[in-house]
């Protein structure tokens, strides 16, 4: 696989500017870079998926795993593979693959986030590609099912396949990758191997103007959400960390539908449940206010455009336009700027680089610090440890008793396997 | 962009705001149906001129077509609002009806009053299909089309049987009082202002308030709706008894303003029409001004082909049909939609499963 001088450009944005790149077989490549640095765009090229402006592609049979799922919710398991590979029996198809999925008789409506990842995976490999491109792969699978994907991974790249693996994620990159391909707005600025989590982060991020707000805050009272097991005190931060599939999505649908319009949720579905694409930015920030006139509205969203450093042309400009992380700090705009007293934040770093993540910690710290009662639900246990104050390990949609970092630290990875004590039932 | 392809799956044919296809989709049937006279004989041309004289070639003919307007604009902002609240309200023959059966009934209080009774009578007829949607979540593509056959014999029934005119001679009621008629301007009937009037406070509640700014919202992507805190479900209510209403004036006006009488085949297509309408106003209350004229214009001008040149006025149809076509087939998002109703009914469930 080759790519020379390759531009792509979508109206004015140059997303892939004058890229060359040469894959060998074997190899595992690293691809990383900030949200909108072109990395998706440059893959869906080299998968033949978009085409190039300029500069030429020298194909191979690729396959390629998108952040976003293309499966057929109505369909089972067995019969989204038999759609990819016919003819071929599904459990025959996931034994070769080497990833673990039960359960082939089950509609993929069903399945949790995590278990459509490795199936989409499944799928791809299901081919055997020369060239396997994997978008995001990790952001939704836990520490565990992340491990098993490495290790699908350096199998496939021992056959002899070049594996792409575009990620945020600094530390997984460092492990994985026997080569590493940084790219900033459009273009290639680092290509190489070996290097330090620091050099990584430097090269990803073009600047940190933002310091981590260091917020002294209390918590103090009676806990203003109180679901079973579940307490949070106003000024608290309440992490719920466990395997995705294990009841998080209920339990934040269940948050939604009893309290009603007194808590700000993050949704974990982005593409899904965060924005209405079609719509404008002030007009999906305005959704959550009693009341509307356009105006107002426009001139409300310009200045939160401004407070949460959103990447916009406009207040009028399409949200669905807007790439991932920009989106992500649309909704935080019109969920926290209602000063709600209980914030239900899933997954609100999912997909996100280091400076978006960084600004989405910041402005849950002093939502805390302002005296809000925060539930964080996350399958990132780094999220967790540095914003929680409190833990709790959901299995199975119980959760575990309440834990302090430290106590989570060493009891976590047990709970999250369903091993050890647990106690009183949440949703699901 | 993934996301937007994710939503299209779920949606109903919202069209971008794109003019050219609308004028593709009026220059089209127009052409087609000149075109077919050459199956009877004649030349396109003349079949084209036959039309734009019998359709606004004299004050007379432009008179006709205004009056076809009146209520095709009334059933295409039924129309408009509901599939923009992401609602399948196929129902507007059956509203107009009911509408036009609450005016007759509340006619002799006034005319202000059997205004407001075919308002009602729509808005309660279109409410039953969204009463089964919350119980029993049964699909208001269906429930809604199925209420129109109940409408019509309805309907049927009451100038049959209780509503019949004194001397019992014809199928029909008796005319209503004059004092519930709607005023004359000249040749037309007050109901060009009313109809008016709508197409505006539909522009303003969809475009101008927080009401529409959520019905929109719901239309586009329930499930993303649902997070943000807006109740997908009451908007859904809303939406279709205001849809329900818009059609029930409709039926209002027609019998206020024109026939006087209710008979069986009152509705005449109205409702079915007012689709065509809406798709081609790509569901904006403003744009449903020109094409409802256009419609109008459509059937008048096909009224004169019988007339001159001895073929069917149902071409005017036939020209809707076209229009329906080319706009569904050109609307990018209804091309992963699946337009059947029962691949609405599985996207709707889907849509279901997805929400959490």
């Amino acid at each position: 696989m080759r790519l020379s001088h390759v531009t792509k450009s979508f109206g004015a944005n140059k997303a892939v500017d004058d890229v060359s790149l040469d894959f060998k077989p074997g190899e595992i490549v690293g691809l990383v870079g900030e949200n909108g640095a072109g990395k998706t765009t440059l893959m869906s090229i080299a998968a033949g998926e978009l085409t190039q402006d300029t500069g030429t592609v020298d194909y191979t049979k690729a396959g390629i795993v998108h952040q976003h799922f293309l499966l057929v919710n109505e369909f089972t398991i067995a019969e989204n593979l038999a759609l990819a590979m016919w003819g071929r029996d599904a459990m025959e198809i996931i034994r070769d693959s080497g990833i673990d999925l039960r359960g082939v008789g089950r509609r993929v409506a069903d399945l949790s986030v995590g278990e459509k990842s490795k199936l989409e995976l499944i799928k791809a490999i299901a081919g055997h590609p020369r060239f396997l491109i994997l978008d995001e792969p990790t952001s939704v699978l836990a520490p565990a099912e992340a491990r098993e994907l490495f290790d699908v991974m350096r199998r496939l790249a021992a056959d002899g396949t070049t594996v792409v693996f575009i990620s945020h994620k600094i530390p997984e990159v460092l492990e994985v990758a026997s080569r590493i391909v940084v790219m900033r707005r459009g273009r290639i600025v680092v290509d190489g191997g070996a290097m330090s989590a620091e050099e990584l982060a430097e090269a990803m991020v073009e600047k940190r103007s933002r310091e981590v707000a260091t917020t002294a805050r209390s918590i103090r009272g009676e806990p203003i959400l109180e679901l079973d097991a579940l307490k949070v005190h106003p000024g608290e931060i309440v992490a719920i960390i466990g395997v995705a599939g294990n009841g998080q999505s209920e339990l934040a649908a269940k948050l939604r539908d009893t309290l009603r319009g007194r808590v700000a949720h993050i949704p974990e579905d982005r593409a899904r449940d965060g924005l209405i694409a079609e719509m404008t930015i002030a007009e999906n920030i305005a959704l959550a206010e009693p009341r509307w006139s356009p105006r107002a509205a426009t001139r409300r969203a310009a200045e939160l455009i401004e407070r949460f450093d959103i990447r916009a042309q406009s207040p009028l400009q399409r949200a669905g336009s807007l790439s991932g992380g920009n989106q992500q700090k649309v909704i935080l705009a019109r969920e926290l700027e209602r000063k709600p007293e209980i914030i239900v934040a899933a997954e609100p770093t999912r997909g996100l680089d280091i400076e978006a993540t960084r600004f989405v910690h910041d402005e849950l710290r002093s939502a805390a610090a302002r005296g809000a009662a925060i539930l964080l639900i996350t399958s990132d246990l780094d999220e967790a440890f540095a914003l929680g104050d409190t833990i709790h390990v959901i299995y199975r949609g119980v959760l575990s008793a309440r834990l302090t970092p430290e106590e989570a630290a060493s009891q976590a990875p047990r709970l999250m396997a369903g091993v050890g004590s647990r106690e009183s039932g949440v949703g699901a | 962009m993934n996301i937007e392809q994710r939503q299209r799956r779920l949606r109903l044919p919202i069209p971008d705001s794109r003019l050219p296809i609308a004028v593709l989709a009026a220059a089209l049937s127009i052409a087609l149906l000149s075109a077919s006279g050459i199956a009877f004989g004649h030349s396109p041309r003349e079949l084209l001129s036959i039309l734009i004289s019998g359709s606004v070639g004299s004050t007379f003919a432009l008179q006709g077509t205004l009056l076809k307007s009146i209520p095709l604009l009334l059933t295409g902002l039924s129309v408009a609002i509901a599939f923009r609240a992401g609602v399948w309200n196929i129902g507007g023959e059956g509203q107009f009806l009911a509408g036009a059966l609450g005016a007759f009934l509340a006619a002799r209080y006034g005319m202000i009053a059997a205004l407001a009774a075919s308002l009602i009578a729509g808005a309660i007829w279109a409410s039953i299909a969204s009463a089964m949607r919350l119980w029993r979540n049964a699909p208001e593509v269906l429930t809604t089309i199925l209420l129109n056959f109940i409408a019509i014999h309805l309907l049927g029934y009451a100038v049959n049987g209780p509503l019949q005119e004194a001397s019992g001679k014809y199928p029909q009621s008796d005319a209503v009082p004059m004092t519930s008629m709607l005023p004359m301007l000249g040749d037309l009937h007050a109901g060009i202002i009313l109809a008016v009037i709508a197409a505006i406070a539909a522009w303003f509640l969809l475009y101008r308030t927080s009401e529409g700014l959520r019905l929109r919202a719901s239309g586009f992507n329930r499930s993303a709706a649902k997070w943000a805190g807006v109740n997908v479900d009451a908007q859904l209510v809303r939406a279709m008894a205001i849809s329900g209403a818009m059609a029930g004036l409709a039926g209002g006006i027609e019998l206020l303003g024109v026939t006087h009488r209710l008979f069986e085949r009152f509705a005449a297509g109205y409702g079915y029409a007012g689709i065509a309408v809406a798709l081609l106003a790509q569901l904006h209350p403003l744009g449903t001004l020109a094409s409802a004229f256009f419609f109008g214009a459509l059937t008048t001008g096909a009224g004169e082909l019988q007339r001159t040149a001895g073929i069917s006025s149902t071409v005017a149809t036939f020209g809707q049909a076209i229009v329906i076509l080319v706009m569904i087939v050109f609307t990018r998002s209804a091309r992963s939609a699946g337009v059947s109703p029962a691949g609405v009914a599985a996207s709707r469930r889907h849509g279901r499963a997805e929400e959490r």
